[in-house]
């Protein structure tokens, strides 16, 4: 074994992979060549200082929790893939509903009923759950400066982005000529579920749109809230919950504008 | 379902090579075997995608696309899930700086390691032990992506060549040798850090 062998095995030696024949081959040069020891010996130390000085980065909680929040419990080629405005079309085939229950018709049934359950008695303190959700998410997204997951002004990049991350796709518009810059999107946990937010800007305005599939059709709503104007449509299936600190009345053109761009492409 | 059958399920998974889910698996318990087979190693995830990114809000979009991603894909595990795991944010993050900082990713040949003559770095060579943590965490950071990747996936997240290998898609003889590389690199890195630091090199 030459200087140059050894001193390449040396790593695998210290890390625990060299193969017994190797590691007694090269044991005897070190027994034998003192400054092969040595060389082992700073190796060692190397190897012990980057696993005791450097930084090991855990994720934050709040990052593991958007992911777990996020992870569909509907595989994405799934046989069929039943969606919360789907169930309110009087016309769901019977042929659709029997294949997405074979897999486990007994949970999906339970299930069912849930869903159904969920949407007769929508509970009156629903609006204002939410209404604290949405705000507490802009207000965080604006303390932490965290605005948005996918950086774009492009409707072509942030809607597909949105649409592969959750079971709807979102009506994404451009608004950037009447004024509203898109700045980007993001993901949210809302009401129970995933949902996309747009982020546009006015001005050094941010708006946060929050945007899920509607479960009926709701009275459009406005209110204020610590100083924040927070408007509700639904349109086309689509429900919209606007937050920002703009003036009410851009807010309004920016809801009737989202409103009228919300039609499927 | 019993927490049994839960159990059956997860080792179910670990044991065989199956090319997809158990066919009566439900999606709830699907999600539920991907929280508990690939989310305890979340932060193994993030620390390798911090390290190659090199920045925190680089690092939480490529996990988060990575994680999801690998949820599609939960169907092709085989074997073990951590090193299954790191290659989908390992590839995430090589796409993402191909992407975004092409710079970063091109250029480094792996080619025989320069080695000096063993004494060369000899007694005047500091002490590893007394590397100040912030030149070395900065000369890991400066090392070129490939190498500081095998570095983080050895000594941080204790993996073995043949899971780096398979992690980095290249050969175990690639790791041996980056791995020495990367040493190498970092020994000098720091050693240079020092003397233009004036700090004192113990004797």
């Amino acid at each position: 074994m030459t200087n140059d062998e050894a001193n390449t095995l040396l790593h695998a030696y210290i890390d625990g992979e060299l193969d017994p024949a190797k590691t007694l081959e090269l044991e005897a040069h070190l027994a034998d060549n003192p400054s092969l020891r040595a060389a082992c010996g700073r190796l060692r130390e190397m190897s012990e200082a980057v696993r005791l000085k450097a930084d090991y980065h855990a994720a934050p909680a709040w990052l593991e929790e958007r992911v777990r929040a996020a992870l569909p419990a509907e595989p994405k080629n799934g046989p069929a893939r039943p969606t919360w405005w789907g169930w309110l079309k009087p016309a769901v085939s019977v042929a659709a509903v029997a294949d997405w229950l074979r897999p486990a018709a007994s949970f999906a049934a339970v299930a069912l009923v849930t869903w159904v359950v969920a949407l007769g008695v929508l509970r009156p303190g629903e609006d204002e759950r939410i209404t604290q959700e949405v705000l507490a998410s802009h207000v965080r997204s604006t303390l932490a400066n965290r605005f948005y997951d996918v950086a774009s002004s492009d409707q072509h990049t942030v809607k597909p982005w949105l649409s592969a991350r959750l079971a709807f796709s979102p009506p994404v518009a451009d608004l950037s000529a009447s004024g509203f810059e898109m700045i980007g999107g993001r993901l949210d946990y809302i009401g129970a579920q995933p949902v996309a937010v747009l982020v546009y800007k006015r001005r050094q305005h941010m708006i946060d749109v929050f945007v899920w599939p509607a479960e009926g059709q709701k009275a459009e709503h406005t209110l204020t809230r610590d100083g924040f104007n927070i408007e509700r449509i639904t349109k086309n299936g689509m429900t919209f919950w606007i937050v920002s600190d703009l003036n009410r009345d851009e807010l309004d053109d920016l809801a009737r504008m989202l409103a009228e761009r919300s039609a499927a492409p | 379902m019993t927490p049994d059958m839960m159990t059956l399920a997860a080792h179910s998974a670990l044991l065989h090579d199956t090319d997809s889910a158990p066919p009566h698996e439900t999606l709830s318990e699907r999600k539920r075997r991907f929280e508990q087979l690939v989310l305890p190693h979340f932060d193994a995830a993030y620390n390798l995608a911090r390290w190659l990114t090199r920045n925190d809000q680089d690092a939480r979009d490529v996990v988060q696309e990575a994680v999801l991603r690998a949820y599609r894909f939960f169907g092709g595990l085989r074997g073990e899930a951590k090193p299954w795991l790191l290659a989908i944010v390992r590839n995430s993050c090589f796409t993402w700086l191909a992407a975004n900082r092409p710079a970063e990713t091109v250029g480094f040949e792996d080619g025989a390691i320069e080695l000096l003559p063993s004494d060369e770095d000899g007694p005047e060579m500091q002490a590893a032990r007394n590397f100040d943590r912030k030149m070395l965490n900065d000369a890991i950071a400066g090392l070129p992506a490939q190498f500081r990747e095998v570095l983080i996936l050895r000594e941080l997240e204790d993996m073995s060549y043949k899971d780096i290998a398979r992690i980095a898609d290249v050969p175990i003889g690639t790791v041996m040798s980056r791995l020495a590389r990367a040493r190498r690199l970092l020994a000098e890195s720091v050693r240079a850090a020092s003397n233009i630091s004036g700090t004192q090199v113990p004797k």
